[in-house]
């Protein structure tokens, strides 16, 4: 039987502007399999960030039904919600958000609920930052700041990535380097991933390319 | 790394903010420990001094009479009285020198006054000896007599001269102006008929005047406690405003800690243990700056043998306590603002 990370059912996100009101989900019909590679293009204002953000539990839809790994989260409690963001998905954002005064192996270390930094160092080693443990974000470069970010997303072992214009700060070189990162990830440990991306280069790296516009899929 | 160690870095990280809240606790604190301390100190000492010395009535005259010495036929009567034994007759005069008035007090009891140079006889305090610049020999006139100088006492607080109790007697006209006596019987009854039959003279108890004390401390206490708690209040309202600002900086923070799976329980408590950590260490330095605030008011006033009871473990325990936890509930509600705000929002914000 097929499992799905994600699945939307007539999900819609309405906010108000003043008098009107604007959907940036209208409507959105879609299932993602579990250990997918999805990118997720589209203009601005197109409902992809939200899309994100609704997977992400960061944001709640207006109406529709959502579930992730096979759970509705509008029966969750905040607390239930929160627990799952920090066991099953990880987050990369386009500007990495590590704290800044905090050393890339505390950053890495932040989500964990039992502190194993052996664990912590492993991730790291593997992003190729095994000289990099104690440096804070200021100390390195946008590239590996965004490796340190994909860490900190791996440390609790999600069975979903969600990223958010990962290689939107950085060269073309870092940009392919993260992109093959996910896409090592998505192969070889089977973690389900969805990028959002405006880069047609990086949404190349996934195995399937949605186009949204106006809160809806385009066919 | 967790949310409480990210709580210290946070403190550490702004040092120069952390330490500017703090010190209005810490000015709070400090003034808490040293006037109720010193307060609670001072009680002890009157309480100490009127039970000790304090026979079962002190007689002195009324109010009403507008002077403040009994003349020779009342000191009579009072003696006279049967109820009545183990007299102590004590004179007090002022006059004024230089433009300054000091104090001349008559006692038997010399061993009160504690000398510290020279003999009994007329002895000057180190406040009339620092302000006259008098010394064993000098010369003092009080009404028409003048007095030599025997000996130096170690009181400071205020201008005072002891004399001896028959000569404040005879300088005053040989008139007294207050008499303690042992009673036969109860002393309320005692005193009650003393006042009856002696005309123009106020006689109170030792309880009636242990209880004066103690409600005179006791307001002296509250009204203290009043104006510290108000240098404490700002200090702790310091706390609000920084943790509020501090939310306001830390809003991304905030938002990625939410994004990464804190919940909202885990960043108020990390909010709320912040402004606490601040009470605490602005409550410990304020009570120990109060604690060396207390060491000096008592050497300067010569009760060192009260110090200890100036620092009550209840008053030192509650001082800290207090702050810590005035603190922490200066943090509730930027912690509720923290964990209210909208995770997309917050990640937004630069």
């Amino acid at each position: 039987m097929t499992k799905y990370v994600l699945e939307f059912e007539d999900v819609w996100k309405t906010y108000s502007m003043g008098d009107a009101e604007v959907n940036a989900l209208a409507g959105l019909n879609l299932v993602l399999k579990e250990g997918s590679f999805t990118a997720v293009m589209g203009p601005s204002g197109s409902g992809k960030s939200t899309f994100l953000h609704v997977s992400g539990i960061l944001d709640t839809p207006t109406r529709g039904l959502f579930r992730i790994n096979g759970r509705q989260t509008s029966e969750l409690s905040l607390k239930e919600q929160a627990l799952l963001r920090r066991n099953e998905i990880g987050f990369v954002f386009q500007r990495f958000n590590l704290l800044s005064q905090l050393s890339a192996l505390e950053n890495v270390m932040l989500p964990m609920i039992n502190k194993d930094s052996e664990k912590a160092m492993g991730v790291l080693d593997k992003m190729g930052l095994e000289d990099k443990y104690h440096k804070r974000p200021t100390q390195l470069s946008g590239g590996e700041q965004q490796r340190v970010a994909i860490s900190r997303a791996l440390i609790n072992d999600p069975s979903l990535i969600l990223a958010d214009e990962p290689t939107g700060e950085l060269d073309t070189e870092n940009a392919q380097s993260i992109m093959q990162i996910l896409q090592d990830l998505n192969r070889k440990a089977e973690v389900s991933i969805v990028v959002v991306t405006h880069n047609p280069a990086s949404a190349s790296f996934a195995d399937r390319i949605i186009n949204m516009r106006d809160g809806k899929i385009l066919q | 790394m967790d949310l409480y160690k990210l709580a210290f870095n946070n403190i550490r990280r702004r040092k120069m903010r952390s330490s500017l809240t703090m010190l209005g606790i810490i000015i709070g604190a400090a003034t808490l420990m040293v006037l109720l301390g010193v307060t609670a100190g001072t009680t002890t000492a009157i309480k100490d001094e009127t039970n000790s010395y304090m026979y079962d009535l002190a007689i002195s005259p009324a109010s009403t009479t507008g002077t403040l010495l009994m003349d020779t036929e009342t000191v009579s009567q009072i003696r006279n009285m049967p109820q009545l034994y183990d007299f102590r007759e004590v004179t007090l005069l002022s006059e004024e020198i230089n433009g300054t008035r000091i104090f001349f007090e008559g006692t038997n009891i010399w061993k009160d006054v504690k000398i510290i140079n020279g003999t009994e006889g007329v002895v000057i305090n180190q406040a009339v000896a620092d302000k006259f610049g008098y010394g064993i020999g000098s010369k003092i006139k009080v009404k028409d007599q003048e007095l030599t100088v025997t000996g130096i006492s170690k009181e400071v607080t205020a201008l005072y001269v002891h004399i001896n109790q028959d000569q404040a007697k005879q300088i005053a006209g040989n008139r007294v102006g207050a008499i303690y006596v042992q009673t036969n019987g109860d002393p309320k009854t005692v005193a009650d008929e003393v006042e009856k039959q002696i005309t123009g003279v106020s006689a109170v108890t030792k309880s009636d005047k242990v209880e004066e004390v103690q409600e005179m401390t006791n307001q002296a206490l509250l009204f203290m406690g009043i104006i510290a708690s108000m240098a404490l209040l700002v200090g702790i309202i310091s706390v609000i405003n920084t943790m509020l600002i501090s939310v306001m900086e830390r809003t991304r923070e905030l938002g990625v800690l939410k994004a990464i799976g804190f919940t909202n329980w885990e960043i108020k408590g990390s909010i709320l243990f912040e402004s606490g950590i601040l009470g605490l260490i602005g409550g410990l330095i304020g009570v120990t700056l109060g604690i060396i605030g207390i060491i000096a008011i008592a050497n300067v006033l010569n009760l060192e043998d009260y110090m200890v009871g100036m620092m009550p473990i209840w008053l030192v325990l509650g001082i800290i306590g207090g702050s810590t936890i005035l603190s922490i509930l200066a943090g509730l509600y930027p912690s509720m603002k923290a964990s209210k705000l909208e995770v997309v929002e917050a990640l937004r914000n630069d």
